[in-house]
């Protein structure tokens, strides 16, 4: 089946979309570090309880993650495709097209990365943290992990990624689906941009957090 | 009468011999340049002057010169129909640059857009989205009486504010994907908004946006340089209208 290319926008911004939902999930289930181990390990173990349906929504997130890809390579090339010759002066018609818009390749690769090393960091990682003869769990590996200021700092600046990609895209997906107009476009560009810095600094205060407190 | 003012401006014009050659920059000089000029009859002055020279002239496009055509354009310092908002190129005047100015002059490019010499770019596969449904199919006859079919006030206007579009492809030029998203979703909305294409409305935007994507245009990644670039201040609101409707169509 041939799609159009309002059509193939709208699937990476349904998927970008579902990402969102799995970022304020996963963010409120971090954000229970604050509340100490037992919180947090408990939330962790609740999780693994659920068997296939922590599957389901994996899979689900997996396939989220492959078609936000897929689709975005494939709108790429049809763009580069599209101006082969580059001009030698370009500038911006509009002072607003902001950083975000410009950056959104490059902060897509730095999320990508950081999606390994994540995985690798914490989901892979054996979680038995046993520190002063108390197994402190996945609590203890991510203090432990992120007591280390490099991943700390890879930490902050994969969320600041999300954060201004999210800046762009939030308001991005209202206009593919035709949703915005003249009235709501400034406000929703204001809101697209505060929820990105909003998700970012959530995220950074925890290895703000472990890096102050267990040094 | 005070004298006009007279600037000397540095042109690095893009040549191209034709489609098919590799293009170039070439340096000119214009000089004693009157600041009442429009760019256009600059231009024409150091094309007199290449001419008498026995090289060739700048090839560029240009019809009405009253920016209502929607022929002419080129990228004047990296912005589309140049620096000026809201205007065509023919009604850029030349007091809009500073003496000594280096200008650097471009044709719009975009795939869809082949050079044809110089300036001159095809802008033919817009014309082939129009043919796909930039129309109304009526029973001809009399004409019908002007209130035989009523349109809303804010209809008309939103409608009015779309049949705006000149079909310059300053948008495409101001894209940083090359996207015509910005005209189509223009002519779309112009018919779309009227009692008049409601009939074909679905019809319409599914064929355009198919000869859209067919021609070769990149996609719309909201970055709205078209809306900024357009002389004709058309919003982005007409693509969201074109994106509703889409999402009416099959795919």
């Amino acid at each position: 089946m041939k799609l159009s290319s309002i059509r193939k926008k709208q699937i990476v911004a349904v998927s970008g979309l579902a990402m969102v939902g799995f970022l304020l999930a996963h963010l409120s289930g971090n954000l229970l570090l604050f509340k100490g181990p037992e919180a947090y390990n408990a939330y962790a173990d609740f999780l693994h309880s659920l068997g296939p349906i922590l599957w389901v929504l994996r899979l689900g997130l997996i396939g989220a993650v492959l078609l936000h890809i897929i689709f975005t390579v494939l709108i790429v090339k049809e763009n580069r495709q599209a101006r082969k010759d580059r001009y030698a002066v370009v500038q911006d018609h509009r002072n607003e097209r902001s950083l975000a818009v410009k950056l959104m390749p490059y902060t897509g690769f730095v999320i990508l990365a950081y999606i390994i090393i994540h995985l690798l960091d914490f989901t892979f990682a054996d979680k038995t943290t046993i520190i002063n003869g108390v197994d402190y769990g996945l609590y203890g590996l991510v203090i432990t992990t992120l007591r280390n200021p490099l991943h700390a700092a890879a930490y902050i600046i994969a969320m600041f990624s999300i954060g201004f990609h999210l800046s762009h895209a939030f308001q991005s997906v209202v206009q593919t689906f035709g949703l915005s107009s003249e009235k709501s476009r400034p406000k929703l560009m204001l809101a697209s941009l505060v929820f990105g810095l909003g998700v970012a600094l959530a995220y950074s205060s925890i290895p703000l957090y472990v890096v102050a407190t267990f040094r | 009468m005070a004298k006009d003012k007279i600037i000397n401006v540095t042109l690095k014009v893009w040549r191209q011999k034709n489609a098919e050659s590799k293009g170039h920059f070439e340096t000119y000089d214009a000089k004693d340049v009157n600041v009442n000029m429009s760019f256009l009859e600059m231009l024409d002055v150091v094309n007199e002057d290449l001419i008498l020279a026995g090289k060739s002239p700048i090839a560029f496009d240009h019809d009405c010169r009253e920016g209502i055509c929607g022929t002419c354009g080129a990228m004047v310092n990296g912005y589309a129909h140049g620096p000026d908002k809201a205007v065509t190129l023919c009604q850029v005047h030349m007091r809009s640059f500073k003496n000594g100015e280096t200008i650097v002059i471009e044709p719009f490019r975009a795939k869809a857009f082949p050079v044809i010499k110089d300036l001159a770019v095809d802008r033919r596969s817009m014309d082939r989205i129009i043919a796909k449904g930039g129309y109304i199919s009526v029973k001809t006859g009399n004409a019908p009486d002007a209130h035989a079919t009523p349109v809303q006030k804010k209809a008309s206007d939103l409608a009015m504010d779309a049949a705006a579009c000149v079909g310059c492809g300053a948008c495409v030029a101001a894209c940083p994907n090359a996207s015509a998203s910005l005209f189509v979703g223009a002519k779309v909305s112009h018919m779309g908004l009227l009692p008049q294409g409601q009939p074909e409305r679905k019809q319409r935007v599914q064929n355009m946006v198919w000869q859209m994507d067919s021609e070769g245009f990149g996609n719309c990644s909201n970055a709205y340089q078209c809306e900024a670039a357009c002389p004709k201040e058309i919003s982005v609101d007409n693509i969201a209208r074109m994106n509703r409707d889409i999402n009416r169509c099959g795919n």
